[in-house]
């Protein structure tokens, strides 16, 4: 029963797909591509907040991060001022490392500093908002060159996919296949275990956290590079909805267990509930309950798992 | 004294803040503008005094804002409904009790993580307030001349009724063995539960009475403003800043009232005068957010020997 979780959020996937098949047989064909594109953002962080919520630390500075570097590529590169026409490419260099950066310093606040993980982020993801919105100076940032816009609007092959397809398969090589990942997931579920067998707890969570800020900047980019647009709201509440995706995807708060897959599967399944609720066209009425709709159903996925898990642990919380 | 030495260091700080007001701009200080500027402390100082007892157990509580939209959408509802004022405002604290329930069911009989539990009802809460506002009354409801007397009348109801309710908490936390074994259950759950004391009846109590103070600041918002779903909007990131900032410790079974009172004014002096000063609201969240990490790392190397670990 290893992979429990990943079948029951596949049924899910399969059900909403049917559910909305009913309304038009057209519509995964149709759809599945937009589907699977609008979740990049949110399915690249998420590769990186997974491992930190495995290290059992938590990350929730990442909206405020992508709106920032999102804010910071587009002044940079946007060809009209106060764009500064750097060449994209550079651009796009600098965005990374600053948003390695500012992981990294994450990193080094929750374990030189010893401030606990979710105030630490917390105080980002107001700090990190304001900074962007005063490198916005109010207007939205428009006009980007090609070459930027590319990556997002690819004409025949979606660049930004395979980008996040990359991504995924590479998380999944590091989590199964490589040392790295084994010590992760060790100073996740077992830290003083963890620290006896030899493994550096603050390099673990400085390397999670500052992969976290990486694969931020690179959802950023690829933001950026799809919608053409900065506004001060970009990233807002991303945050939630990143934790969102990796919590119902089974990795557990505590830290220590968790697939990748799920979470792949709960990315798909989070994004997929808006596009049929859209689709579906319950009428101008149903629109404006969406929110309380996705809400209804997220507080249904946590709870039940619990029961789930309540009954695998023999009742034990 | 050695015991309060965070809470003057607190104060130290509050000082510093108003000193530098009276340098640049002494008109801040002035009784009118504070009084002006103070309307809007209330409702954060309500929402502190639950949090504060959750956090004190280890828990948190993100939908606190969310509820408060949900309350004020209902007050709203019946406003519109021309209903007199003491129904509509018995709605409200209802619709509050009935939310801060949830959480409380969900993360003390059910055993959900309460950082789970709240980031769902967070989004549920919100969802909840708009598809009422939008499929009933389509926009804000001003507030009725019932409802808007308890802010403008002559008799100072809400500052009363927030040094009470904070006085009840405060004797609740030093005083009664439930605020022990709030502390108990903080430091640890299991110990606290072999030892007898009723946890889950405590968590839930505490969640419950934060659904009610959610309710009665969305009563102070919609009466100073309308009531709206849009009332409350981040209001949980300042919560939760004043409640660390004011020495309550995330991981559970340290922290005290007065400490939080303190944070409350702290966060709320700062950020008026950042955005009276400087009218850069943006200013403001770079401030706000800095000093909630410089206050949990002063308070680490000030005052912590043995620093808990996890």
């Amino acid at each position: 029963m290893k992979f429990r979780r990943e079948g029951s959020l596949l049924v899910l996937v399969v059900l909403l797909s049917l559910l909305a098949m009913l309304f038009d047989s057209s519509f995964v064909p149709d759809n599945a591509l937009d589907i699977l594109i609008n979740g990049i953002p949110t399915m690249i962080i998420a590769c990186g907040v997974m491992l930190v919520i495995v290290t059992g630390e938590i990350d929730i500075s990442v909206g405020s991060l992508l709106g920032l570097l999102a804010a910071m590529l587009g002044l940079l590169s946007s060809t009209v001022s106060p764009g500064l026409s750097v060449h994209p490419y550079l651009a796009i260099l600098i965005v990374l490392t600053v948003g390695t950066l500012i992981g990294l310093g994450t990193g080094c606040l929750v374990v030189f500093g010893k401030v606990p993980s979710i105030i630490a982020t917390l105080g980002l993801l107001i700090a990190l908002d304001g900074v962007q919105d005063w490198l916005m100076g109010g207007g939205d940032i428009k006009h980007f060159p090609q070459q930027l816009r590319n990556l997002g609007t690819g004409t025949r092959i979606p660049v930004n996919l395979i980008i996040a397809v990359l991504v995924v398969i590479g998380t999944g090589l590091l989590c199964r296949k490589m040392a790295m990942g084994r010590r992760i997931y060790a100073v996740g579920s077992n830290p003083s275990a963890a620290r006896v067998a030899g493994i550096s707890e603050a390099k673990i969570k400085l390397f999670v956290f500052a992969l976290t800020g990486l694969l931020t900047a690179l959802a950023a980019i690829l933001w950026v590079a799809k919608l053409g647009n900065v506004s001060t709201s970009t990233g807002a509440g991303l945050e939630l909805k990143v934790v969102t995706c990796v919590v119902v995807g089974g990795v557990a708060i505590r830290g220590g267990r968790g697939h990748l897959l799920g979470v792949v599967l709960a990315v798909i399944l989070i994004t997929m509930i808006r596009t049929v609720l859209n689709f579906m066209d319950l009428g101008s009425e149903a629109v404006k309950w969406q929110r309380a709709i996705e809400g209804v159903m997220i507080l249904v996925a946590v709870t039940s798992d619990h029961f789930t898990q309540q009954q695998q642990t023999g009742g034990s919380a | 004294m050695k015991k309060f030495a965070y809470e003057f260091v607190l104060l130290g700080l509050i000082g510093v803040v108003l000193a530098s007001a009276a340098i640049l701009d002494p008109l801040f200080l002035s009784q009118n503008v504070q009084l002006e500027l103070s309307s809007e402390i209330w409702e954060l100082g309500l929402l502190t005094l639950g949090m504060t007892l959750i956090i004190i157990t280890a828990g948190i509580d993100l939908s606190v804002g969310s509820a408060m939209g949900l309350c004020s959408v209902s007050l709203g509802l019946c406003m519109h409904a021309n209903l007199p004022a003491w129904l509509c405002g018995l709605v409200c604290l209802l619709t509050g009790l009935a939310a801060g329930a949830i959480n409380g069911t969900l993360v003390a009989f059910i055993k959900v993580h309460p950082l789970l539990v709240t980031l769902a009802t967070y989004g549920m809460y919100r969802g909840f307030a708009e598809g009422l506002q939008s499929a009933t009354t389509n926009a804000p409801v001003d507030a009725s001349d019932g409802i808007k007397s308890i802010v403008t009348g002559g008799f100072p109801v809400i500052p009363v009724l927030f040094t009470a309710l904070a006085v009840w908490t405060a004797i609740l936390l030093r005083r009664t063995a439930a605020g022990r074994g709030l502390y108990a259950i903080g430091h640890n759950e299991e110990a606290a539960r072999f030892s007898g004391i009723p946890v889950a009846r405590l968590k839930f109590l505490i969640y419950t009475y934060t659904g009610l103070l959610a309710a009665l600041a969305a009563i102070c918002y919609s009466a100073r403003r309308s009531a709206t779903a849009e009332a409350g909007m981040v209001l949980e990131l300042d919560v939760i800043s004043a409640v660390v900032v004011g020495g309550t410790s995330i991981y559970g079974g340290r922290g005290r009232l007065i400490g939080t009172l303190l944070g409350v004014l702290l966060i709320h002096e700062t950020r008026q005068f950042v955005d009276w000063y400087w009218q850069r609201s943006e200013l403001t969240l770079i401030v706000i957010g800095t000093l909630l990490i410089l206050a949990v790392l002063g308070h680490r190397f000030l005052f912590s020997r043995n620093p808990q670990t996890q």
